[in-house]
């Protein structure tokens, strides 16, 4: 059975289902994820989160398992190989297995959904399927809805009013990025402006009984928009409004948190006005730049580009063809935190050219 | 156990594109997905090449746009290769028939055949090797991009075969492609693992008891070889690192170490710290199958059985790579494997030939001053 329907609009360097899939599963602390493939798919990924846990000072090293396959599975099949390791997997008394299949087993046709069914032990199917999975990102909002499918069973949606809950989930933080941590906490200072706090982070450092917290908060706030079908996915189970991305920009940051202000029903007068003075101070203190002739590398027509060109005007920047490139961090810098340490790359581009 | 818990050690496609990827003037093709591109692509920081599959290809052929690549490619490089990954391989084309028409190299290393040694020497076992008779010098092998001490190794052995005045024939892997077409008859490895069978074996630089039967050797097969100053350099490096390595036993009990690294450096390892340190080697983990020679180690590739090792033995000592460091606990470590990441490596440190002996035994020997120290 292939488990995927076919999408028509994967991009050819978009990187590969699994490594997206994992980048949400390994981020449930007591799971264990099966990679039902070759050993040498599991080790990529793996070597990959491993560099990123080094990079973050964290060493809580997650579980991924290969089902081993070998030349022999690939003729005669791998559902043994699977069912032997979920078995295998079970025996440690996990918070939760997943499954994630591979290009290889899609392609020779094993019955993964069959497999997990019968295993006898729960088992979260997540429908990769390498580059017939789709692209990267496709593998993370899988998996994002496939763990959140997870929370149903403790819905309570009568007993509780998302209004009142004070709380904030972050949906879809990017595991494998270098600054995940500077923007959760950047984050968290923004929606301490409004009194709210934050319910979950989903899906990062969290265990399987922590994703029954999901419905109960009054707003979703997903990463990026890209993940705009994992926020209407979760406002239809669980009624939970989402804003599709965390703040970027001067003003993209403010417009964040009136967004969630609105939402949750909290005031944003107080916050906005504490935001917008901070603003005022970090610009202040890279008056430096004023006047400085630079250059960007970046696409004029990008997302990028008309919030780089806000902070130029703000400052007084000016773009010019033979000014010093400047670097502009990819993902963009999240929240007033972020443009601050961008600031300070700036000024160090422009020291060095100076020298 | 069937499954592999959190696996440590690349397939075979990555070990045939390191080996290709050695040789400037070849354009590698990974005929695969993205997935299976940048994973070699991110390890290697070489220019890679790929027809980045997608499911239209699995259903329709991948062909057309196979045949695109090579094309595009070929006026700009001396060579194509093209390696297959798992899906292509399954699908049965025939790549051969379907690239007739051009002059490539085709490895059919998909991923699930075998590990990283497997593919390598599948890869080097197509080049179009050409033994040129009577071609002068030595071939470098063992070479391999992804290991910490491929750069140093390499110069290591170049440094000696140049104080012998013998020429070097071509290095597998990191040369050009011309210099496929000369090479010699005879070949010397520093890393026995990846011997390539091409030209006679000569010996390994592995180590100073195999430096010296090598350059014993070396010296039988070639005439008017000068072989003193390499002998002065053996007995001064074995002077050195004994009187360092005595100073260490003055003080301290030998250490107790777990070693996990390919099968040859695992070996390295345990004699070098026998030999100096009355080393006890509580374990001895090889990435890959353990040669004859090594037959006392065992193969282990899961990061949760070398952890339950390390575990158990209590080492004093862990030689290993970034992810042997993450579960050492309170245990010295020393990179000896790869990956080897979290801190910065700029000069060519090397762990064959004299050189590698000497800066071996001085990481090993810090490691274990700075845990003792600690522990105070």
């Amino acid at each position: 059975m292939i488990l995927n329907p076919l999408p028509l609009s994967t991009s050819r360097t978009g990187g590969c289902t699994l490594t997206g899939a994992l980048a949400v599963t390994t981020g449930i602390k007591d799971s264990v994820t099966i990679i039902h493939g070759p050993p040498g798919c599991a080790h990529h990924n793996f070597s990959l989160l491993h560099a990123t846990i080094l990079d973050n000072d964290c060493m809580v090293i997650p579980s991924v398992i290969s089902s081993g396959m070998s030349e022999h599975d690939v003729i005669f099949g791998g559902e043994e190989a699977l069912m032997k390791v979920i078995i295998e997997a079970a025996s440690g008394d996990p918070g939760i297995i997943f499954v994630l299949s591979t290009c290889i087993t899609e392609t020779i046709g094993d019955d993964v959904l069959a497999v997990t069914q019968n295993a006898g032990v729960p088992v979260c199917l997540v429908p990769t399927g390498g580059f017939l999975g789709g692209d990267f990102e496709m593998g993370f909002c899988r998996a994002l809805i496939a763990v959140s499918n997870l929370a149903y069973p403790v819905i309570r949606s009568r007993e509780y009013n998302p209004e009142s809950s004070g709380s904030v989930n972050l949906i879809g933080e990017k595991n494998l990025e270098y600054e995940v941590h500077e923007n959760f906490v950047e984050i968290k200072r923004l929606v301490s402006l409004l009194d709210l706090t934050i319910n979950l982070r989903f899906a990062h450092d969290i265990t399987r009984s922590d994703i029954d917290r999901l419905p109960f908060a009054s707003v979703n706030i997903l990463r990026e928009p890209a993940l705009s079908a994992v926020g209407s996915h979760l406002q239809d189970a669980f009624s939970t409004p989402f804003v599709n991305s965390f703040p970027l920009g001067i003003s993209g940051t403010i417009s964040f948190i009136r967004d969630v202000a609105t939402l949750s029903g909290s005031k944003p007068e107080k916050a906005l006005g504490i935001e917008k003075k901070y603003q005022k101070e970090v610009l202040e203190e890279f008056s430096d730049l004023r006047g400085s002739r630079v250059k960007l590398k970046i696409p004029a027509g990008g997302p990028e580009y008309p919030l780089v060109k806000e902070i130029f005007h703000a400052i007084g920047i000016l773009e010019s063809h033979d000014g010093t490139v400047l670097p502009v961090p990819y993902p963009f810098p999240v929240g007033t935190g972020g443009m601050k340490r961008m600031l300070h790359l700036w000024r160090r581009a422009l020291a060095c050219r100076a020298v | 156990m069937q499954g592999c818990l959190n696996p440590v050690w690349p397939c075979a496609l990555t070990g045939a594109v390191t080996a290709l990827s050695g040789f400037s003037g070849i354009a590698v093709i990974i005929h695969g997905s993205s997935g299976c591109y940048f994973y070699p692509a991110t390890l290697l920081h070489n220019d890679l090449h790929s027809t980045f599959l997608v499911e239209q290809e699995v259903i329709f052929g991948s062909s057309e746009r196979l045949i695109g690549l090579v094309h595009e490619l070929s006026p700009d490089y001396k060579k194509v290769a093209v390696v297959n990954s798992c899906v292509p391989s399954i699908l049965g084309e025939d790549i051969r028939d379907i690239l007739s028409e051009f002059n490539i190299i085709f490895v059919d290393s998909p991923g699930y055949t075998g590990d990283f040694e497997s593919g390598y020497l599948a890869a080097v076992k197509d080049l179009p090797v050409c033994m040129e008779k009577n071609a002068e010098g030595v071939n470098i092998e063992g070479i391999n991009l992804i290991d910490p001490f491929a750069r140093g190794n390499q110069r290591e052995a170049e440094r000696l075969l140049q104080l012998m005045g013998i020429p070097v024939g071509t290095i597998f892997c990191h040369d050009s492609y011309q210099s496929l077409a000369r090479t010699a008859d005879f070949s010397i490895t520093v890393n026995p693992d990846l011997c390539t069978g091409y030209g006679h074996q000569l010996g390994s630089l592995l180590g100073l008891n195999s430096i010296r039967k090598t350059v014993t050797v070396l010296a039988e097969t070639f005439c008017n070889t000068d072989t003193s100053r390499i002998e002065i350099e053996l007995l001064a490096v074995e002077e050195r690192i004994t009187k360092a390595a005595d100073k260490y036993l003055k003080r301290f009990n030998p250490p107790a170490v777990t070693i996990f690294s390919t099968c040859s450096y695992s070996g390295f390892a345990a004699a070098t710290l026998k030999h100096y340190l009355d080393a006890d080697i509580l374990f001895c983990g090889s990435r890959n199958d353990p040669a004859r020679s090594c037959m006392n180690n065992e193969k282990v590739t899961s990061l949760a059985v070398i952890e339950s090792a390390i575990r158990n033995h209590q080492p004093d000592l862990v030689l290993g790579s970034t992810f042997e460091r993450s579960v050492a606990g309170d245990a010295a470590f020393v990179g000896l494997t790869p990956p080897i990441r979290g801190e910065f490596r700029l000069s060519s440190k090397p762990l064959a030939g004299t050189e590698g002996e000497l800066s071996f035994m001085e990481d090993v020997l810090n490691a274990c001053m700075d845990r003792q120290q600690s522990g105070k």
